[in-house]
């Protein structure tokens, strides 16, 4: 039966993808991805009852599946190279051919390393993976359908590329779900190389010069990344001739040898995260429709990057290594969260906060204790569904607007109520206590207490983000005297929000015994003290006030409201008003971005430099 | 949660508001009995609150009256938190979830100054926070542990290893008591180029209650600050007077700065004071 789970969550969204490419009808497209997230659902349902375990399903252990997997190094990046030569992109050359260089190299001067024990280990981590990937994905999925109607009726074309969009987007949730389960470092390069594949179409779907461009950037730098993980595993294979992951993070192993194979595969892991210095490719890949943006860039594609860091968090403790890459990832967080402070472009904003997130995640993997390993993941599975929701709700507002400017959402709330106040949720989700986010970032802080330098980076970081999200709600909800006049939306459109809104208020709420059945029995019994601890009562004061805000909303909202105070006499005319000199002037807002301080131009190189050195440090502390 | 924390907590519901109010009537007496007047009676700010109570005024938006509330709960929380023992750093968090409601309540109203203090008070939240935050994990370094028992179970005051914090704590007391020059957000008085900033479109009884919030939030602020010197109850009110103290006397010989001088400047010389001081707990 596990088996079965097993393959309906990795091989089904394959086979439907291929159906929406061969079916063409948007009818039975629409059923197929319907079909797909029941599926997916039941799959991770049926797998999360079993948790945890080990299989060997034939599909991914067979002797023709390991083969498929030697055999996927070799095409993945040739095709890579194909379309670097086909478009002259020096970088995806370079890298492409590394990578055919490491692959040749592997299967010709290393010894054939005995396959992994079990083809699947699934823990807590690779079930939380596992189930954001199916739900939040699945969700997703449904919203791309209303959503990618709309963005071909805007672009006017004759032919719709719906089917392939499709077709990559359902595979994707496919190979992401594999990634989550599989135990043998091939399998997972295999799965890792084809999420790098998925997002490189995805960006340059719309076929913009735009599009293009960022899908190279994209390709290049996890292409890179891609050399940094096999790499890794070719030198994990030479030292001990394993590439059974469960084996491979024993610390007992990793006494006294070289960290240089773990430094890799996480230096591959802050790539696909899009950690600094290689923020850029996320940043670009913001041009892609927004529900990739949201699946892959945000709740599941990013998350492997995380997730191979925190796989490997048990080597990590206490090492130099784990030391620099909590560095590394507290920095992040903090010049990310800086950044995103200085956009007025809500799909940056997004991003930017992605990062910083991942960031957050990748800290406390370099920390390594069960606690903060607990605390990464509840930010990994609450992040996934609260980003996720945000993206939604921007997408849905821009196709409501046609502008994705913070500026031009000003007031949102009167516009599309529904999708406005969801993303006001979403964003105050992030930064409230009691909710998961805050109280995972409390649980890092905490947690980092050996080293001073990332707490105080983790601080501002803390801070910053609090600015960002209260400025982004309140612009949404600012008040302007526009007559309600609510657009209609899909049912196809506002489910999916909905869903999303209730997992992550949801999962926000339920933090503290996610994190207390993540963590080992010995240290379960202390799970819920502290922080985690006064989460119970602090859902009743939430509630508590969630009810008296709620009746004072009831008795307000049919007030009148007053006249607006702006200093001056109000004139005839809507919006201006007789003030100063007698004059007539005309009221306008406007954020304050303070492009001084947080500009992406000023701060970019500059942070990128500490931050490369940092990575480099990393590598440098794992060879000496 | 024993029967003790429980008495201690509800003991910290009542007291902190109350308390925060005489704060507030000391503020205004000392601030007149500097500038040579006699000043409003110890009380007044309760009548003031009481007088706004009564007050039925058209709200500027739909949205207000839930986010006074919310900030309210939050900032009464705090002071809870801090009064049962529990984690300082979580009583920060919430203490700043109300700070952010206060905002986006702001945020929420139709008059320009009232958006524009929204904006300052979010830089100021920037400015202290980090500061503040800092500071709270020095003290946990130097007690050994994260909830206000151990902070304030200590033999020695705390001060004698954190000396470098008394300028960033200062900072803080002044942004939240929203004293000059960090008066950005709110002037104290009106008629300024912000008119009341962040305040400008709370009337009434919405106005009331975020005075009490007020006055809540400024009891924590103290109270984490009296964590210098613990020793006992006296030295902790002692401590927490001085502070006031001096955040008063600044407020009178100081004129307003401009929020970038605030953020560019003063944030970062406090923060860099407290980062120093974590560093050297470290080194020892």
């Amino acid at each position: 039966m596990l088996d079965a789970y097993i393959g309906v969550l990795v091989l089904w969204p394959l086979v439907a993808g291929l159906a929406c490419l061969v079916l063409q009808s948007p009818g039975v497209r629409s059923a197929l991805v319907l079909a797909t997230g029941a599926a997916l659902a039941v799959g991770a349902l049926g797998v999360a009852s079993q948790a945890p375990f080990t299989a060997n399903p034939g599909f991914l252990s067979s002797e023709t599946a390991l083969h498929v997997a030697e055999a996927a190094a070799f095409v993945f990046p040739a095709y890579f190279l194909l379309r670097g030569l086909m478009r002259k992109h020096l970088l995806v050359i370079l890298f492409s051919c590394a990578q055919l260089a490491l692959a040749a190299f592997g299967v010709t001067q290393l010894p054939a390393a005995p396959a992994a024990q079990s083809a699947v280990v699934c823990d807590g981590l690779s079930l939380a993976l596992l189930l954001v990937v199916s739900f939040a994905g699945s969700f997703i999925c449904i919203f791309a359908l209303p959503y990618m109607k709309h963005h071909e009726e805007h672009l006017h074309l004759k032919v719709s590329r719906q089917p392939g969009f499709f077709l990559v987007l359902l595979a994707f949730l496919g190979f992401m779900n594999g990634l989550a389960l599989s135990n043998d470092l091939r399998m997972f390069e295999l799965f890792f190389e084809a999420t790098t594949l998925c997002s490189f179409l995805l960006i340059g779907h719309d076929n913009t010069e735009e599009a293009k461009t960022s899908a190279f950037r994209a390709l290049w730098i996890n292409c890179l990344g891609g050399v940094f993980l096999h790499s890794g595993i070719l030198l994990a294979q030479k030292q001990f001739n394993l590439v059974d992951i469960s084996a491979l993070v024993n610390p007992a192993l990793w006494t006294g040898a070289s960290m240089l194979p773990i430094a890799l595969l996480a230096l591959a892991g802050c790539v696909k995260a899009a950690q600094m210095p290689f923020q850029s490719w996320l940043l670009g890949a913001m041009v892609a429709p927004t529900p990739v943006s949201a699946l892959l860039h945000s709740s599941t594609m990013v998350k492997a990057g995380v997730f191979i860091c925190l796989r490997l968090s048990p080597v990590l403790q206490g090492t130099v290594t784990g030391k620099i890459l909590l560095l590394v990832g507290a920095f992040t967080f903090f010049a990310t969260s800086a950044l995103a402070l200085g956009q007025s472009n809500a799909k940056k904003i997004l991003a930017y906060s992605t990062i910083a997130n991942l960031g957050l995640i990748i800290a406390c993997a370099g920390i390594g204790t069960p606690v903060a390993v607990s605390a990464g993941i509840v930010l990994l599975v609450i992040h996934a569904a609260t980003k996720g929701l945000l993206f939604l709700c921007v997408g849905d507002m821009e196709q409501t607007i046609g502008s994705r400017d913070l500026e031009d959402l000003r007031g949102m709330v009167s516009k599309s109520p529904v999708t406005a106040l969801a993303a006001v949720a979403g964003a105050m989700a992030m930064i409230l206590p009691p909710l998961g986010m805050l109280v995972g970032k409390w649980a890092a802080l905490e947690a980092a207490a050996q080293s001073p330098v990332a707490m105080v980076l983790m601080a501002l970081g803390s801070a910053l983000g609090v600015v960002c999200w209260v400025r982004f709600a309140g612009t949404l909800l600012s008040g302007k005297a526009i007559k309600p006049k609510a657009s209609p939306t899909s049912a196809l459109t506002s489910m999916p929000i909905l869903a999303m809104l209730a997992s992550a208020v949801g999962l926000g709420m339920a933090a503290p015994w996610l994190n207390a059945l993540l963590l080992p029995e010995a240290s379960a019994a202390s799970a819920l003290s502290g922080g985690w601890g006064l989460m119970p009562s602090l859902f009743v004061v939430a509630m508590l006030g969630w009810i008296i805000g709620m009746k004072v909303l009831g008795r307000q909202s049919a007030a009148t409201l007053s006249t607006p105070y702006i200093g001056g006499l109000p004139s005839v005319e809507k919006g201006t008003y007789v003030g100063p000199l007698g004059r007539t002037w005309v009221l306008s807002e406007g954020n304050e971005y303070a492009t001084e301080l947080f500009g992406e131009a000023k701060l970019t190189k500059f942070l990128g430099a500490l931050a490369g050195a940092l990575l480099l440090a990393l590598v440098g502390g794992a060879i000496i | 949660m024993n029967l003790t924390t429980f008495y201690l907590a509800v003991a910290g519901l009542i007291l902190a508001p109350l308390l925060g109010g005489l704060v507030a009537g000391v503020d205004r007496v000392v601030t007149a009995r500097l500038q040579s007047r006699m000043g409003p009676p110890l009380l007044q700010p309760f009548y003031d609150v009481g007088k706004l109570w009564s007050k039925i005024i058209a709200p500027a938006s739909h949205w207000q009256g839930l986010f006074v509330r919310w900030a309210l709960v939050a900032s009464l929380a705090s002071d809870v938190l801090l009064a049962a023992g529990a984690d300082v750093l979580m009583c920060f968090f919430v203490q700043a979830a109300s700070a952010s409601f206060v905002a986006v309540g702001a945020f929420c109203g139709s008059s320009p100054y009232s958006k524009l203090g929204a904006q300052r008070e979010l830089f100021q939240l920037l400015a202290y926070e980090p500061v503040f935050l800092v500071a709270i994990l020095c003290m946990a370094k130097v007690s050994g542990g994260f909830d206000a028992y151990s902070f304030m179970a200590s033999q020695q005051p705390l001060l004698f290893k954190l000396p470098l914090l008394i300028p960033g704590l200062l900072f803080v007391v002044l942004v939240k008591l929203r004293k000059s020059p960090f008066d950005i957000s709110a002037s104290h008085h009106m008629h300024q180029e912000v008119v009341r900033g962040v305040y400008t479109d709370y009337a009434g009884r919405d106005f009331a209650l975020l005075e009490i919030a007020h006055w809540a939030d400024v009891v924590v602020v103290l109270w984490i600050c009296s964590f210098m010197w613990a020793t006992s109850a006296l030295s902790m009110v002692i401590t927490a007077g001085l502070f006031l103290f001096a955040a008063l006397v600044i407020d009178n010989i100081s004129a307003r700065l401009t929020w970038r001088h605030m953020l560019k400047v003063v944030a970062p010389a406090c923060l860099i004071l407290a980062t120093a001081n974590l560093l050297w707990l470290y080194m020892e």
